[in-house]
Formats: structure tokens, C-alpha cells, sequence
């Protein structure tokens, strides 16, 4: 096993699949054009499925972040105050107002608790994350179920190897939930994968420009969470379970040809699997 | 411009708006992710509905007052005069424009200040069905009456918005209801006059 400054030292010289498209080879080009007659078809069979905003979409998920520190916060309240009817006179004020339909308490607003989450000492931090990474997880679980039921033929039970199962995430896992693939994987081959994307769709309207400070990129990092405990979720309903596989977010620079996204960084989701 | 004319303009409005100027995602993908937030809410509340009730109502409200930007940037349309107007819009527009739907705008009170949504589909909640325990006491899409909340807040509509039934707890129908308080005047900010 290399240690992690091996691997990154042979980033270089880690390969990359191509995610984008299925270059035919050689041998099977008939086979090929029967796959892409299968993409095809899902393709079609995607588009005729419901639909809603994903403006929408995104706010729910972001909105995670938030709430997640709303719930520590609320947690935390009915602990120090030591005192079992805690939790009870909140349930009966909250029933009393359900009666006459006056608007339940608010928690603060969105900006305030994710200020008060970068604040949080590295326990309750680490509890808001891992309650975010949770959200992912089932979310990542269930999202494999909605790939298998609609046909997809980069998804098979029998024969699944690693790499599949990454292009699979990369290719397929993202375009559902961010509309955009996954612009660039690596590997070793023994089991580490980064996985690129230089334009990681919920942080992209937060607008930071270059000049953004440190502090401000660390508020922003909880929203790639959710996107963590995805991975972690799709793995483990094709059969990783999540005690063998880490993944960790980070910032990465955007290559110079990108052209200029709001956001001024890329993130890298490195994942390791043992086996 | 007669009414029939005008609410029809609007309906044209929020298809077109749809139609061409939204990004869209499968709807499956909203049910399952909103589905994920609610049962660690639950998890987290130890079944505490009461408790998940208002979270989701405050995480909704946090949503409407930023998405009511982005749906006045989207369809620039203009202030409503009177509820029934504000009622066809929320129906027929932001419904339309955000979740792909339009419900029926009903149950008028005498004063025209308060109505009810009838939710026939609802992208939150399909194919989803609640324990016994949750049955009783949980408004599974209360994230929408905090939307609703906190968006009409943002165009000085101080509203009440609650869930009256649900189909989830066995009601015949899913009825969002919204009552009128009081029109907000514009409030200067302070240091800006």
C-alpha cells in the first residue's frame, strides 16, 4: 500500500479513464454502437420522467447545511439546560400554536447559522457535518435504486469492477444530481480514486472571486458534505460498505483553459477502498 | 384588460417560464433527497414530530425569502393588487415554475383574505407512506408552508400558511391553507432615507 504523499506524488502518473465518452475499441465496435443505442434510450426515457426546478433543487440541498447547525443548536439547548421537561414544553408551546394557526418559531436565518457552524468549537462541528454526510448517504442509497429501475446499462449486479462503479458515479450519479458529469477521475488502480469537478454545481452561487479569503472558502467547505456521503451512499448499495471506503472534499485550482466559473475552485473528492 | 384574459396570460407565463427558461431535474431525485432530510430530522428528534414539524417550516421559510428573488428576477412580473391575484400566481406561476404543478386555488373566506391550495400531485411526497406514530402527528411537506411563509414575507404579505390535511394521514385530500394578516408597509432601512 503507498503512503498518501506517494500517491500524490504519482498523481501524474495516474491514469485517467475517460468519463465522458465511450471511445469504441478495436475489437468491439459493433457492441459499442449497441450501447450507445442504449444510452440513447436512456436518454429518452430520462427526459420523460417528471420533472422540477433545479433552482429548487439546489436550495433544498443547500439548505441542508443550515439546518443541520439549526438542529445542533436546538440539541444543545434542551442538553445544557438539564432539565427533562425541556423537550416537552417546546412540543406543547408547538402544539398550542399549531391550534391557532399562528407560524411556528424560527430558527435564524440561513447566513447566521452557517456563520455560527465555521464558529463551532471542532465536536459540534463534526456532529453538523456528520449529520450532512448522512442526509448524503441515504440520498446516494436510494439514488442507485432510481438508476437500476430506469434501465441503465452502465449498471450491472454481475461483474461490477471498481472502475465501473466510479464511472458510474462520476457519469451517471452526477448528471442526475447536478445536471453535469464529474470532469475528471484518476486512479491507481489499487483502489484511490480523485474525483475532479471544477464546477461543483451547489456552491456555484456563491459568488466568492479570487481575492476570497481563506475564512470564507472554509464557510463554503460544509457544502461539499452532502456530495460526500452521496459517494459513500452509492458505494455502499453496490456493495462497499462504508467502514472500507473514505472520501474526503477538498479545494482544488481550476485548470487555466476552464473558462471562469463564479466559483473560484474546483473540488476533489478523494476516495480510498479497501478491499 | 378583462380577468379571464389576465389569468390566462399568467398560466402562459409560468408554461413558457417552465417550458424554456428552467433548468430541470428528475422530480424522483427531489422526492428521495427531500425524503432523506426528513427521516434524519426524525432520527435526530427521536420521532418527536412536533419538533420535525417546525424545522421543516423554518428550513422552508430560509428557502422563500432567497427563491422569491429568483422567481421575480425569472418572470419580472408585477405587484398583485389583491389576493385573488397573489393566489393565481402562487398557482399558476411560482407552482408551476418551481415543482411542474398547478394547484387549484379554493375554500375562499367571505373577506377574500384567506384560501386554500389543493394539492392533487405533490413532488415532495410521492409514493411515500408514513409509520403509524408519524401518521398521527406529522406535516410531512411542511417545508412548503415555510416557502410560502417566507416568500410572501418578502413581498410585504404578512401570512399565516398551514397544512389542513394531508393525504399521507389519510385525509381525502391535501389542503395547504394561506390567510392574509396584514399588508407590510416598505420599510425604509434605517440610515437610507
Amino acid at each position: 500500500m503507498k503512503s498518501k504523499e506517494d500517491i500524490n506524488q504519482s498523481d501524474k502518473k495516474m491514469d485517467r479513464p475517460n468519463v465522458a465518452s465511450n471511445a469504441p475499441t478495436v475489437a468491439d465496435t459493433q457492441e459499442m454502437t449497441e450501447q450507445q443505442k442504449l444510452q440513447h434510450q436512456l436518454q429518452i426515457f430520462q427526459n420523460s420522467l417528471p420533472k422540477v426546478s433545479q433552482t429548487a433543487y439546489m436550495m433544498l440541498l443547500n439548505e441542508c447545511v443550515p439546518l443541520s447547525m439549526a438542529v445542533e443548536r436546538k440539541r444543545g439547548d434542551c442538553n445544557s439546560k438539564l432539565d427533562r421537561n425541556c423537550d416537552d414544553e417546546v412540543s406543547q408551546a408547538g402544539e398550542q400554536l399549531q391550534k391557532i394557526h399562528v407560524s411556528p418559531p424560527l430558527d435564524p436565518p440561513s447566513h447566521q447559522l452557517c456563520r455560527e457552524l465555521y464558529e463551532a468549537d471542532e465536536e459540534k462541528h463534526n456532529r453538523v457535518l456528520d449529520r450532512l454526510r448522512n442526509i448524503g448517504f441515504e440520498i446516494g442509497n436510494k439514488i442507485t435504486e432510481l438508476l437500476v429501475f430506469s434501465n441503465n446499462p452502465n449498471l450491472q449486479f454481475k461483474d461490477m469492477d471498481l472502475l465501473s462503479v466510479m464511472k458510474f458515479i462520476c457519469r451517471d450519479v452526477w448528471r442526475q444530481m447536478f445536471n453535469k458529469q464529474i470532469d475528471n477521475l484518476k486512479t491507481n488502480h489499487r483502489g484511490t480514486f480523485y474525483l475532479f469537478d471544477y464546477d461543483y454545481q451547489p456552491i456555484q452561487s456563491f459568488a466568492l472571486d479570487s481575492e476570497s479569503s481563506e475564512k470564507e472558502l472554509q464557510m463554503v467547505k460544509p457544502f461539499l458534505e452532502i456530495a460526500v456521503g452521496v459517494i459513500k451512499g452509492v458505494l455502499a448499495s453496490i456493495g462497499h460498505a462504508p467502514e472500507d471506503v473514505i472520501c474526503l472534499a477538498s479545494y482544488v485550482d481550476r485548470p487555466d483553459e476552464k473558462p471562469k466559473a463564479s466559483f473560484t475552485k474546483g473540488v476533489s473528492f478523494h476516495v480510498q477502498i479497501t478491499m | 384588460m378583462s380577468a379571464p384574459a389576465q389569468s390566462k396570460s399568467l398560466k402562459a407565463i409560468g408554461e413558457d417560464t417552465w417550458k424554456n427558461k428552467t433548468e430541470k431535474v428528475n422530480a424522483e431525485l427531489f422526492t428521495l433527497t427531500y425524503g432523506a432530510i426528513v427521516s434524519q430530522l426524525c432520527a435526530d428528534y427521536d420521532r418527536d414530530f412536533q419538533k420535525v414539524n417546525n424545522h421543516l417550516f423554518s428550513m422552508g421559510y430560509n428557502i422563500g425569502v432567497r427563491l422569491v428573488e429568483d422567481f421575480l428576477a425569472r418572470t419580472a412580473l408585477p405587484r398583485c393588487e389583491n389576493m385573488v391575484k397573489t393566489s393565481e400566481m402562487i398557482s399558476k406561476c411560482a407552482f408551476k415554475i418551481f415543482l411542474n404543478m398547478t394547484p387549484q386555488v379554493t375554500n375562499w373566506s367571505s373577506e377574500k383574505d384567506a384560501f386554500s391550495l389543493m394539492l392533487d400531485e405533490n413532488p415532495l411526497s410521492d409514493f411515500v407512506e408514513l409509520p403509524m406514530d408519524a401518521m398521527k402527528q406529522l406535516w410531512y411537506s411542511n417545508v412548503l408552508s415555510g416557502v410560502l411563509k417566507g416568500a410572501l414575507e418578502m413581498v410585504q404579505l404578512d401570512c399565516d400558511v398551514w397544512f389542513v390535511s394531508d393525504i399521507l394521514k389519510g385525509d381525502p385530500q391535501t389542503e395547504l391553507r394561506i390567510k392574509l394578516n396584514k399588508v407590510l408597509k416598505d420599510e425604509v432601512p434605517i440610515g437610507e432615507d
